[in-house]
């Protein structure tokens, strides 16, 4: 009995060995070329005279991180991943210079393609972190910012290949999506609107059941709870973004696909003169200033009127006008801001590329035609044909000019409110004691509230703590009109992660998230309260190289390796499907026709060329 | 009423008879946790979003309910035997044999039963020869899946033959072991075979050490009156199934996860496949691929290697230094004990996770960052087990007679005191590491314990959470394996409480 137990192990065991026979090993598969991961995972001593790249990142970026440390080390390289907790961290780390490659983000808030080149790769630009100082590149964006949109497309084509095929300055990784989900049982879904490069337009949103406008809030969500500041100039990021936007009206707006309109801002119509310098807008006079009593938002009788324009562009453009500016190189271009009372010239003047005159173009559309422009705004009157209007002259022809004053930090704030605030000298200004317009200690609950905000837009601020911030329709603002707000009150819940924020849409505790992360796609579409919708965004993830002196990215081949061994695909592919490709921060911007195509083995071939280079 | 009283007097009697026989008592623990994973693959069969069933699955599950009612009517044939002869007769000891063929269906449960059925007289040698086969047989299994995949690792074949080889060797070594192996008294010749099962457990087959060291021990003590202690506290401890249960999962996870160096490729645990994202598990991919479509049951195989390697050394790094500490503390007592233990009171305040926290972001994510800062939290409590037993010992008489000999103080505390204080250790310290294998994974699900692509198994259920809703099996088998082990270990502790606790003597 037990040899036979014995005899039936071994003919297992034999037949385990036969039909290992038939097995492929790894040499079989992948040619007998030892694995580079295997080696460099498992001990960085043994790299030996592989090229080492670090690669900072923030944990917020870990799938970007993880599929390009992937890649990297299958062309041939040793990555050091420095992965960073938080933004701030990542920034020291950056600004030490101890990093090779960094992965980076851009968002073009104001939709327009000057925006999106000119601080990141111009030399001596705000954001160009590597720094990238190229003479010839340089000059391609002033003559792009120059020209009309037609005439951009081949300059920024050009552009673009300098800037990646030539120099390998950055490696583009995709472009994302924006995707916003709404409880369709309690908002009306066409009314949310999700636009390109606008943030969230409040005014619109409308209860399915609409006598609840008046008693219920809507309830939405924001990631950062600390408020950079609510005086539209001093801030520019997610915190305030959506906040100011609704809270100052602007001169002009951007559409949900990014043209310039006039809908829904403070003024009629708008033209460009001849020359694409100069810019007219005619102003409503439905719009007062609102303000908070008794945490309640109330008319002020203050008409916002050109005054009001001239003062919050001038304050906009002067980098001296507060401490603290965050946005005066938006808006660095305008020459002269002023109001228009000679009527004569408006006649003069014609629309560039037409035959129409300035005057004809403001004047379209409206109730009763212009018969006096007055400088005063307490003089005007829409109905007897009293008019302001504003002229922008730029320093040099940049219709582009327009997509910065349609951004939020171009809103339209009370001269004599902000005059009454800010008595300060701003060059002594000491942030521990004067407290400026907007700062966010005056409006939060406690001891030191005491809300001096004058909103020009649809809504008001009314108070903020730690959890939520809370709005309530200006009462004022284009009453009777479309662009009225139909809900009374909003309230904005202050949610840190993501996850948690979705969880709280299928929960019925907010009624939209503005932004679904894109794992979440699947979650959010078999919900059937839900409704997903995402357009292309204007936000491009890529990598920016170290170019500071004495750092090994300043040869052009090693980069050219490290761009040729990322596969958007494969990336994408990661994200589930749901990124786009992308050549460039322009990519979602202007069709340039550049395409990025991976191919297999370039990287090391580069590599192999570039370690010749430095032997030899 | 007397008739009632003569009837559960007669039923009791019956259990203490029933309960007399290993092979009685493993049958039923083997009928029960048989039905019980029926159960669980056919609720794992039904699909909830469809209300359908699974037919592969639906398959699988009767193939256990079947073994079930088999397994069920030998248990019964055994209680019957029992009963009526008062033992278990040799035609249903045949019958074992048989039952052998369910390790095929991955049923180790019922194999343990069978083997417990064909042999009569079971030494300690022959149950720790069945779990050295059972483990050797079960990593080799787990590691066949590979053939499955696109590709095995270079040295797979290689790996297999040892295993291969192990498992025949053991079995050979289980019929040694009725040969030559009678109680107490082991043949001479099995001194070479002992020597051979040591050098053996390099595959991690802890079984096969054990069985080694008791050869070989009982070799060396032939003749001797008195049973060598710690070959009691193991008999002991094999009285106890969960026990052995747990150990034996430690065995094989520790087993595989040494074998893994030759059976199974670091590069599909690492290296991402876009063409395989998030796949659901099939026969290349058991457990599916995550987002980066890696393999995770190859990331599991390779993360126990991590956990458990940071389990035993977060457990073993503070009882070094905790026991010297007590040690010296309960040796001196007064002053020194006072500092010492003062000091250590400090540290025992802070909450272990928060300062290990503390520590990872301080000195950046690294294993030995987080080995250090796992064990810097746990020596305090070692310190006092080590201190409360020396306490009790440093006045005891063979202490004293050490001193009258003139024996220098270290001498005395690493000689003398330290071997008669390890008991309390050695449970505390199994039971220990469960928790330290959770603490790892709850740093790297958190982000500050390894590197994200490094398999860990915190980071694996980390991958995981966030396809919980859509493809929750990313979360589900990481999370098994962390329970499976904190289990095993728990059980394992506790068997050996019992088994060394000298009331039970």
């Amino acid at each position: 009995m037990k040899k036979r137990i014995l005899a039936a192990l071994l003919c297992a065991a034999m037949m385990l060995t036969a039909t290992g026979c038939n097995v492929k090993t790894k040499d079989d598969v992948t040619g007998g070329s030892t694995s580079s991961s295997e080696t460099t995972s498992e001990s960085t001593t043994a790299s030996g005279d592989k090229v080492t790249i670090k690669l900072l990142t923030t944990s917020a970026n870990e799938t970007d991180a993880n599929v390009i440390r992937d890649q990297l080390t299958k062309a041939g390289f040793n990555v050091e991943l420095n992965m960073q907790p938080d933004y701030s961290s990542s920034q020291a780390q950056e600004a030490a210079g101890n990093f090779d490659i960094e992965i980076s983000g851009w968002t073009t808030v104001t939709g327009n393609p000057d925006y999106a080149v000119k601080s990141l790769f111009k030399t001596g630009g705000d954001y160009n972190k590597s720094p990238v100082a190229d003479s010839e590149i340089d000059a391609l964006i002033e003559q792009a910012g120059t020209e009309t949109p037609e005439e951009y497309v081949s300059t920024y084509a050009e552009f673009e290949k300098k800037l990646v095929e030539e120099n390998a300055y950055i490696v583009p990784l995709y472009t994302s999506y924006k995707a916003q989900a709404v409880n369709t049982t309690v908002l009306v879904p066409e009314s949310v609107h999700i636009s390109k490069s606008r943030s969230m337009k409040w005014e619109d949103i409308e209860f399915v059941d609409s006598s609840k406008n008046e008693t219920d809030p809507l309830l939405l969500t924001q990631t950062l709870s600390t408020l950079t500041s609510l005086d539209p100039i001093k801030g520019n990021d997610g915190s305030i973004n959506m906040l100011n936007t609704n809270m100052y009206v602007r001169l002009v707006n951007l559409t949900d696909d990014d043209q310039i309109t006039s809908e829904d801002s403070l003024s009629y119509n708008h033209a460009i003169a001849e020359g694409n310098q100069e810019y007219y807008f005619i102003l409503r006079d439905d719009v007062n200033f609102a303000k908070v009593e008794n945490k309640q938002a109330v008319d002020s009788g203050e008409m916002v009127g050109a005054e009001d324009v001239v003062f919050s562009l001038e304050r906009a453009k002067d980098s001296n006008s507060v401490p603290e500016h965050r946005t005066y190189t938006l808006h660095e271009s305008m020459d002269t801001i002023e109001i228009v009372t000679d009527l004569a010239a408006l006649d003069a003047q014609k629309v560039s590329g037409s035959d129409t005159t300035v005057r004809a173009a403001l004047e379209e559309g409206l109730a009763t035609p212009i018969s006096e422009l007055v400088a005063d705004k307490t003089a005007v009157d829409n109905a007897a044909g009293k008019y302001q209007v504003v002229k922008v002259t730029t320093k040099e022809p940049f219709p582009q000019v327009l997509n910065y004053l349609a951004h939020q930090s171009a809103g339209v704030v009370s001269k004599n409110q902000v005059e009454s605030i800010n008595t300060w000298d701003v060059a002594t200004y000491d942030r521990n004691t004067d407290i400026g317009y907007g700062d966010q200690s005056v409006v939060t609950e406690g001891s030191t509230y005491d809300n001096h905000l004058m909103a020009s837009g649809p809504y008001i601020l009314l108070y903020k703590n730690d959890y939520e911030v809370v709005f309530q329709a200006n009462p004022a603002y284009m009453p009777g009109t479309d662009s009225a707000p139909r809900i009374k009150n909003i309230t904005v819940k202050f949610i840190a992660d993501n996850d948690a924020a979705l969880s709280a849409l299928r929960s019925g505790e907010v009624h939209c998230l503005y932004s679904v992360p894109e794992t979440k796609y699947d979650t959010v579409e078999s919900d059937p309260n839900l409704q997903l919708t995402k357009i292309e965004a204007n936000s491009v993830s890529y990598m920016i190289f170290n170019l500071r002196e004495g750092s090994q990215m300043n040869n052009v081949t090693l980069r050219k390796a490290v761009l040729a061994a990322i596969n958007q695909e494969d990336l994408i592919a990661v994200h589930a499907g749901q990124k786009l490709p992308a050549y460039s921060t322009l990519s979602p911007l202007v069709d340039t026709g550049n395409k990025l195509v991976y191919e297999e083995g370039k990287a090391q071939e580069l590599l192999a060329q570039y370690q010749a280079e430095i032997a030899g | 009423m007397n008739n009632n009283s003569n009837a559960s007097y007669l039923k009791r009697e019956r259990k203490r008879k029933l309960s007399r026989f290993t092979e009685y008592k493993s049958a039923t623990f083997a009928t029960g946790i048989t039905f019980a994973i029926f159960l669980v693959i056919l609720f794992g069969a039904f699909d909830f979003a469809t209300q359908s069933f699974n037919m592969g699955t639906v398959s699988a599950s009767l193939i256990y309910l079947v073994s079930t009612v088999i397994q069920a009517l030998l248990t019964f044939k055994i209680k019957s035997d029992i009963l009526k002869k008062g033992e278990v007769s040799s035609a249903t000891r045949k019958l074992g044999f048989i039952m052998l063929l369910f390790v095929l269906t991955a049923n180790i449960f019922i194999a343990i039963a069978a083997f417990n059925l064909i042999k009569k007289d079971k030494g300690i040698e022959y149950n720790l020869a069945i779990y050295s086969v059972l483990t050797s047989f079960t990593v080799m299994m787990i590691s066949l899946l590979n053939l499955f995949k696109e590709y095995v690792a270079n040295t797979f074949m290689l790996g297999m033959g040892v295993l291969a080889g192990l498992t025949i060797f053991y079995a050979v070594v289980m019929l040694l072991i009725h040969k030559f192996v009678h109680g107490k008294n082991v043949d001479k010749h099995m001194k070479p075979i002992g020597y051979l099962l040591i050098v053996s457990a390099i595959s991690g087959n802890v079984f096969a050490l054990l069985l080694g060291l008791v050869i070989i021990t009982k070799i060396k003590h032939a003749g001797d009156e008195i049973s060598v202690e710690w070959i009691e506290v193991l008999r002991r401890l094999f009285r106890n199934n969960m026990a052995i249960i747990g150990m034996f999962v430690v065995t094989v996870l520790l087993s595989i996860s040494l074998c893994s160096y030759l059976t199974f490729d670091y590069s599909i645990a690492t290296d991402n496949n876009y063409s395989a994202l998030l796949l659901e598990p099939s026969l290349e991919y058991p457990f599916g691929t995550d987002d980066y479509g890696r393999c995770v049951f190859t990331r599991i195989v390779f993360g126990a290697r991590i956990s458990l390697a940071v389990g035993i050394a977060t457990t073993v790094v503070p009882i070094i230094i905790g026991g010297v500490l007590g040690a010296i503390s309960g040796f001196y007592g007064g002053k020194s004990d006072n500092i010492i233990m003062r000091l250590l009171d400090v540290l025992y305040a802070v909450p272990g996770i928060l300062l290990a926290i503390a520590i990872v972001a301080a000195f950046g994510t690294s294993t030995f960052n987080l080995i250090m800062a796992l064990s810097i939290g746990s020596i305090p409590t070692y310190a006092r087990t080590v201190r409360a037993s020396v306490l009790g010992l440093a006045n005891s008489e063979f202490v004293e007679a050490a001193k009258a000999c003139g024996a220098k103080d270290h001498i005395i505390i690493f000689k003398h005191i330290i071997p008669n204080s390890l008991a309390p250790i050695i449970v505390r310290a199994t039971l220990s590491i469960g928790g330290a294998v959770l603490s790892t994974s709850s740093l790297s699900y958190l982000g500050l314990g390894v590197e994200p692509h490094v398999p860990e198994w915190g980071n694996i259920l980390k991958a995981g959470s966030t396809y919980l809703e859509t493809n929750p099996y990313l979360a589900i088998y990481p999370g098994l394996a962390i329970i499976l082990l904190v289990l095993a270990f728990n059980y394992m502790g506790d068997g050996l409480r019992d088994a060394l606790d000298p009331k039970l003597k």
